[in-house]
């Protein structure tokens, strides 16, 4: 077998040694490069940033453990941005898995940071199953889809639940998201009940909504790591995620050089084989 | 000669005492003016103009306050039927506004709060909102359903009548036989995933539909077979696909209730697995049919790896690229749902698939000319056509 | 279903169906979970009785289900019948290990194995793409050579160091790489295989309502 057609049948374990150097080094190396913000970024940050403060929004926890490397920097840089502004925030989650769990621990670490208390500026819902229903109920009652909150407590309880009944009173909603539920968001909520939706999603994801966006359905769009590093740009914060782009960086190149040399010995051992 | 005595004259006592009482009520007419100089702020908590369906609940919190120190009195004036207002007596206020089936329409309401000499007022603007027992803004949809259900059963009674309906081949679909013949040479198992989602996703209904034919298929060849499910429901249905193909073929005796076993709740779990069985049994083919999530490039490899030929299908778009990538064949899209009819060679089945295409015909036919109005600026009606609430 | 959603669920109980059979499909999914459950014992719990291969990790995984699922399901407090018999017999102390709840035995379990796990899972993605790339972009055809290109100057504008990478050629060329492939042939694209495939779905479920479709019942 010819050097060509060794490295087309090359072992994989070379390649994902390869790619575990391509994501450490930056970890020993920092490079930094500056993230430039694309414009639908742009569209979600200002959405939030032209609310009056001291609005409603809601932030979708709709993501599993697994994708939280892409998705939480979104949520911390929405909770840092929404919070800095004196919003309200209501938190839910439509994962079962994983997902109110890590809204009660996100947006309390967060909300201490900027002396936010828990009923007054900020309420976790929590989680309930059936999204498509919790979707409809909370357009004519949030208190009849969640009598209470993650902890247990009633709403009726918490001051910030006496003036926010249901979407009426919500003025954004920010879904972060790994999967179809941003789907859901948008066909219900949006185009049902009119209430404007902007979305985080995964890398993996985001081509998809690139259509919602384009249609006017959704006001924005973060498409993974990079998506959370603009955001962070934007809000000024140097985050996880800017600080993951390097290792991002690295990969994508690897990746290339791997495609490209692949190619080349490809077309050299199909030139030597006279095919 | 001089008055000497010391005593103050009656006189001058009721005098003194007029002149006090005088003084008493002019300050006391003054008072009102020096404790209320500031009027009350009346605010409206949320916006001032407002809709709401017939037959809900819309309240309207009001807050007042005065500088001056006094608990404003808040009042409302033009209220309708249904309407009441609530003075908290601490300056805050409520209107509740719960419209009866008969009361469309617009409608305002004034708010105002007083301190007894000085006020402020606001104004509400309520739009209620016809609500019908037949949503007619929703017709649109009624029209396309009725144009697609009639279009998939003309085209399956014309089917069942015998007329010969062409539909073009699909390399993924032609696949799955060969596949299976490769296996059973091999003397190695089919592993089939119907995908990852529970039963109520469509694409799930799909998955186990072309289970049945591909059960069916290695219950002829005697080929062994791995369905791996992730929800209980699918357990079910996948045990009664594949026993019913196994009867059919007149195979029973060979079935093996565990040909369909559930492996795990959770997404990675399932995968982590489904790539074990792959790793040790490596399976001659692997058939991805059905919802697939992050896992889809994950199964995909560790199937490479195992040497396996792989055909996959999915509606899910995010996922095509990965499995295009690292299958041999891939059914995108609506040809997941057409592999089914495909398979059965069902005259019924094809008719359905058909009908499905006019429908798409009609729909190109629509974008192109909507594309055309748009671009001169005349195409408003039929954009709205498309909107549904 | 299809009908409650063209009538009004505040004027008739037609248009409130949606909503109740929504309920009645919450319910049922939640008894079979208990199917689940006595699948998955009974399958690794024979493996592990016969002791067929790699019994131990066939014990692993039936034990992982009920040491995750009992303290979950075990009282937190005892203002219930069942909390009150079982703090009767168990110290009122041990509450804050069970529910599922902030420092439960769940919610240790969940965050330090299965999040961890679930983690690790996904990241193994990078990899994989890595070795799927490397064998599957060949400019074997027109098509392929599109896609691999188009793959390639999409994976660069997605970095910084890319984007920095292609700003040495223009200024704007991120921007129009956004424009033109993102905001254009990918949308067309998605829109396309999105309508496609909720036409198929449409017509598969018209299928299914009208029994024209049985195969996935197990029947014809």
């Amino acid at each position: 077998m010819g050097f060509w057609d060794k490295l087309q049948h090359i072992d994989r374990r070379w390649i994902y040694l390869l790619v575990a150097i391509a994501v450490f080094v930056p970890m020993v190396v920092v490079m930094q490069f500056p993230v430039e913000i694309t414009q639908e970024a742009r569209q979600l940050f200002e959405a939030i940033d032209e609310l009056p403060d001291s609005s409603v929004v809601m932030l979708t926890f709709d993501y599993y453990p697994s994708a939280m490397a892409e998705t939480q920097p979104m949520s911390i840089a929405a909770l840092r941005h929404m919070f800095s502004k004196d919003m309200k925030v209501v938190t839910l989650s439509n994962i079962p898995l994983g997902g109110p769990s890590i809204a009660e621990r996100v947006t309390r670490e967060i909300a201490l940071e900027y002396n936010k208390e828990y009923g007054i500026d900020f309420v976790n819902l929590g989680y309930k199953a059936n999204y498509v229903a919790v979707m409809h109920g909370l357009a004519s009652s949030i208190e009849a889809i969640f009598p209470s909150d993650y902890s247990g407590t009633p709403l009726r309880d918490l001051p910030l639940m006496d003036k926010v009944k249901n979407y009426r009173d919500i003025e954004f909603i920010f879904v972060v998201a790994d999967n179809a539920t941003v789907d859901y968001w948008i066909s219900i909520v949006n185009a049902q009940y009119g209430k404007p939706v902007g979305s985080g999603v995964t890398a993996v994801v985001a081509p998809k909504m690139y259509s919602f966006v384009d249609a006017g359905q959704m006001t924005g769009l973060l498409g993974g790591m990079k998506g959370a590093a603009e955001y962070e740009r934007m809000i000024g914060i140097n985050g996880s995620a800017i600080r993951g782009m390097d290792a991002q960086s690295l990969v994508h190149l690897l990746v290339i050089f791997f495609v490209i040399v692949g190619n080349v010995g490809f077309f050299m051992s199909r030139g030597k084989d006279g095919k | 000669m001089k008055n000497n005595n010391p005593h103050i004259s009656v006189k001058t006592i009721i005098l003194a005492l007029s002149l006090c009482l005088c003084f008493s009520i002019f300050s006391f007419a003054q008072s009102p003016d020096s404790v209320n100089i500031h009027p009350p702020i009346l605010t409206l908590v949320g916006d001032s103009t407002l809709d709401i369906d017939e037959g809900r609940t819309l309240v309207v919190a009001v807050s007042a306050i005065d500088l001056d120190g006094t608990v404003p009195v808040l009042t409302a004036e033009h209220l309708m039927d249904s309407v009441i207002f609530v003075d908290s007596l601490n300056g805050q206020g409520s209107l509740v506004f719960s419209p009866g089936f008969e009361q469309e329409g617009d409608y305002t309401v004034r708010i105002i709060a007083s301190d007894g000499v000085l006020a402020d007022t606001v104004t509400v603007a309520i739009a209620v909102n016809d609500i019908t027992v037949f949503r007619t803004y929703r017709l649109s949809v009624l029209v396309f359903m009725l144009i697609f259900s009639g279009a998939v059963l003309l085209y399956t009674r014309w089917a069942r009548q015998g007329k010969k309906l062409f539909v073009r081949r699909i390399p993924g679909i032609d696949a799955v036989e060969e596949a299976v013949g490769r296996a059973t040479e091999m003397g190695k198992p089919v592993l089939f995933i119907p995908g990852i989602s529970d039963i109520d996703d469509i694409e799930t209904i799909a998955g186990l539909a072309i289970l049945g034919r591909v059960a069916r298929i290695t219950a002829q060849y005697e080929t062994p077979l791995y369905v791996p499910v992730r929800y209980p429901m699918i357990l079910a249905a996948g045990q009664e696909v594949v026993e019913q193909a196994y009867l059919e073929v007149g195979r029973h005796d060979t079935y093996d209730r565990d040909t369909v076993r559930y492996v795990a709740g959770e997404q990675f779990a399932f995968t982590a697995t489904v790539n074990g069985m792959m790793m040790r049994d490596k399976p001659a083919a692997n058939i991805y049919m059905g919802a697939f999530f992050a896992e889809s490039l994950l199964l995909a490899e560790t199937g490479n790896a195992a040497g396996s030929i792989q055909i996959a299908g999915t509606a899910r778009p995010e996922q095509l690229p990965f499995f295009i990538a690292a299958c041999d064949y891939t059914l995108m899209g609506e040809e997941l749902y057409a592999a089914s009819s495909y398979l059965s060679h069902e005259p019924l089945l094809l008719g359905g698939l058909k009908g499905q295409d006019f429908v798409k015909v009609i729909i190109v036919a629509v974008i192109i000319l909507g594309v055309i109005l748009m671009s001169f600026d005349a195409g408003e009606w039929l954009k709205n056509l498309f909107v549904v609430p | 279903m299809v009908v409650s959603f063209f009538f009004n669920p505040d004027r008739t109980f037609i248009g409130r169906a949606q909503d109740v059979v929504l309920q009645w499909v919450t319910i049922v999914s939640g008894f079979t979970l208990v199917l689940g459950v006595f699948s998955i014992v009974r399958v690794n719990g024979r493996a592990v009785t016969r002791r067929s291969e790699d019994w131990p990790f066939k014990l692993a995984t039936v034990v992982s289900v009920f040491a995750m699922a009992i303290p979950a399901m075990l009282p937190v407090s005892a203002n219930t019948t069942f909390g009150r018999v079982f703090y009767s017999i168990f110290p009122q102390s041990w509450s804050s290990m069970f529910g599922t709840g902030t420092g439960s035995i769940y919610d240790w379990l969940f965050n330090y194995l299965d999040s961890p796990m679930m983690e690790t899972m996904f990241a193994m993605l990078a990899f994989y793409i890595a070795s799927a790339a490397y064998r599957a972009f060949r400019a074997r055809s027109a098509d392929a050579t599109l896609l691999l290109l188009t793959a390639i100057i999409v994976m660069l504008w997605r970095v910084p160091m890319g984007e920095a990478f292609l700003r040495l050629f223009g200024e704007s060329i991120p921007d129009y790489l956004n424009m033109f492939i993102m905001n254009g042939f990918n949308v067309a694209v998605q829109r396309g295989i999105i309508i496609g495939a909720a036409l198929g779905a449409a017509s598969m479920s018209l299928r299914v309502m009208l029994g024209i479709e049985r195969t996935y019942m197990g029947k014809g």
